[in-house]
C-alpha cells in the first residue's frame, strides 16, 4: 500500500471514530431521559395497580370483558422495535423472541401491530396481517398515538377477534443488559400488571429503590365498583402499552450506546495501527534511500 | 395543621407529590373536600378541576380532561387524571 493511501485510509478511520462517540454521546442523553420519562409514569402505574389490587377483593374481576381469560386460537402480536438500526443485536432479538411465541399458531390466526420500521418489515415480508403500522422516530412517546392504539386493541378483543393479545419488546435492565421479552397484554392480569410495576425500576442504579405497596383497607367505592373498574382497567391497558412502548425505547437507545462504544474504540484501536504501519514505511523507505546515498558514495570512492 | 400525603399524576407525568391540607374533587355526585384523616374511598371524577391546597397555603389546580380516579387511605391520596 503506498504511503498516500494509508494516511487518507487513517484519516477516514478518524473521522469515522468522531462520528461514532458522536452518536454514542447522543444515545446515552436519550436513554437517561427514557429512563426518566419511564420512572415519572411509575406513580400512576402502581397507584391503578392498586386500587385494581384492592378492588378486587370486593368485585368480581372476571366480569370485565378486558380479562377474561378465553381458550387462546387466535392471537394479536405487538411488535416493539426501532425505526434505525446501529443498535447491536436488540431488534433482531426482540424479533426471534416474537416469532417463537406465535409459532404454535398458523399465520393466518396471528394479527400484527407493528410500531417501529424493523418489526414490520420483518412480518410483512414473512406474509403476516399487520394491522397497524406505527413510526418510531420520535423520542418522547405520545400518549395520544398509544391510547388509539390500546382502544383498537381492546375493542378487538372484546369483539373476540383475538383470544389473547402478545406484546414482544426489550426489557430494559441496565446499560449492558437488555432481554428481549413477550408479555401477555390482554386478558389483562393482575400479576401481569404487579410484574410490570416491578420492571419498571432498573436492576440497579439511580432509579433501583422501591417503596412497599400499602396494605390493602376497606374501602367505600363511589358511584359503585363496577363503574369504577370500567374506567381504571381501560387505562390500565394503555398504561401498559405506554410502559412496554418506553422501555423498548430506553434499551434502543442504551443498546446503540454500546454499540457505537464498541465502534469507537475499534476505529481508534485501527487508526492506531495504521499509524504503525505508516511509519514503518515511512521509515523504510527513508532507510532504503540513505543506504543507496551511501552505496553510491562507496562505489565512486573505490 | 393536619395534612396527608398526595399525589397527583397522569400517566407519564406526575403533577404533585407532597404533603397537602386539602384537595377539593369533582366527584360523580358533586364536589367533595378531602381533608387528612378522611376515610378510605376510591371515587371516580367526573370532569373539571381538582384543586389542592399544599403546606403553606399554596394552591394548584389540574383540569380533568378525560374523567379520573381518587383514591384515599391512611393519609395517603392518590388522584389519577
Amino acid at each position: 500500500m503506498a504511503l498516500k493511501d494509508i494516511k487518507s485510509k487513517i484519516k477516514a478511520t478518524e473521522r469515522t471514530h468522531k462520528v461514532t462517540r458522536a452518536m454514542e454521546a447522543v444515545s446515552a442523553v436519550k436513554m437517561r431521559k427514557t429512563q426518566s420519562t419511564a420512572l415519572a409514569g411509575r406513580p400512576y402505574a402502581r397507584a391503578a395497580l392498586a386500587i385494581l389490587a384492592r378492588l378486587s377483593g370486593s368485585a368480581d374481576l372476571s366480569y370485565q370483558p378486558l380479562m377474561k381469560v378465553r381458550p387462546s386460537s387466535k392471537v394479536a402480536l405487538v411488535i416493539l422495535t426501532s425505526d434505525k438500526g446501529l443498535a447491536g443485536a436488540l431488534n433482531s432479538g426482540v424479533i426471534k423472541a416474537a416469532a417463537e411465541a406465535i409459532t404454535p399458531y398458523p399465520a393466518s390466526a396471528v394479527t400484527m401491530y407493528a410500531y417501529g420500521k424493523k418489526g414490520e418489515e420483518y412480518f410483512a415480508r414473512r406474509g403476516y396481517v399487520i394491522r397497524r403500522t406505527y413510526e418510531n422516530k420520535k423520542d418522547s412517546v405520545e400518549l395520544s398515538v398509544i391510547e388509539e392504539l390500546a382502544a383498537d386493541i381492546s375493542d378487538e378483543f372484546v369483539r373476540a377477534s383475538y383470544d389473547e393479545v402478545l406484546v414482544a419488546y426489550s426489557n430494559f435492565k441496565s446499560t449492558f443488559e437488555q432481554i428481549p421479552s413477550v408479555r401477555r397484554l390482554l386478558p389483562l392480569s393482575l400479576a401481569g400488571i404487579e410484574q410490570l410495576v416491578k420492571d419498571i425500576v432498573p436492576v440497579k442504579g439511580k432509579w433501583s429503590e422501591l417503596a412497599a405497596l400499602e396494605a390493602p383497607a376497606s374501602y367505600s367505592v363511589e358511584p359503585d365498583d363496577a363503574e369504577v373498574l370500567e374506567y381504571l382497567v381501560p387505562r390500565l391497558v394503555a398504561v401498559s402499552l405506554y410502559h412496554f412502548l418506553l422501555e423498548a425505547k430506553a434499551s434502543e437507545h442504551s443498546a446503540r450506546m454500546v454499540a457505537m462504544k464498541n465502534a469507537s474504540d475499534k476505529s481508534r484501536e485501527v487508526a492506531h495501527e495504521l499509524t504503525r504501519l505508516f511509519n514503518k514505511i515511512r521509515q523504510a523507505g527513508i532507510t532504503r534511500e540513505v543506504s543507496e546515498i551511501v552505496g553510491g558514495r562507496e562505489a565512486l570512492a573505490t | 395543621m393536619k395534612t396527608f400525603h398526595l399525589t397527583v399524576a397522569r400517566i407519564g407525568e406526575n403533577l404533585f407529590d407532597g404533603e397537602a391540607v386539602a384537595a377539593t374533587l369533582p366527584g360523580r355526585e358533586g364536589v367533595f373536600q378531602i381533608l387528612a384523616e378522611h376515610e378510605a374511598l376510591v371515587s371516580e371524577l367526573s370532569l373539571g378541576e381538582v384543586r389542592v391546597t399544599a403546606v403553606g397555603n399554596r394552591t394548584y389546580r389540574f383540569e380533568i380532561l378525560r374523567g379520573g380516579i381518587a383514591e384515599v387511605s391512611r393519609n395517603q391520596t392518590t388522584i389519577l387524571l
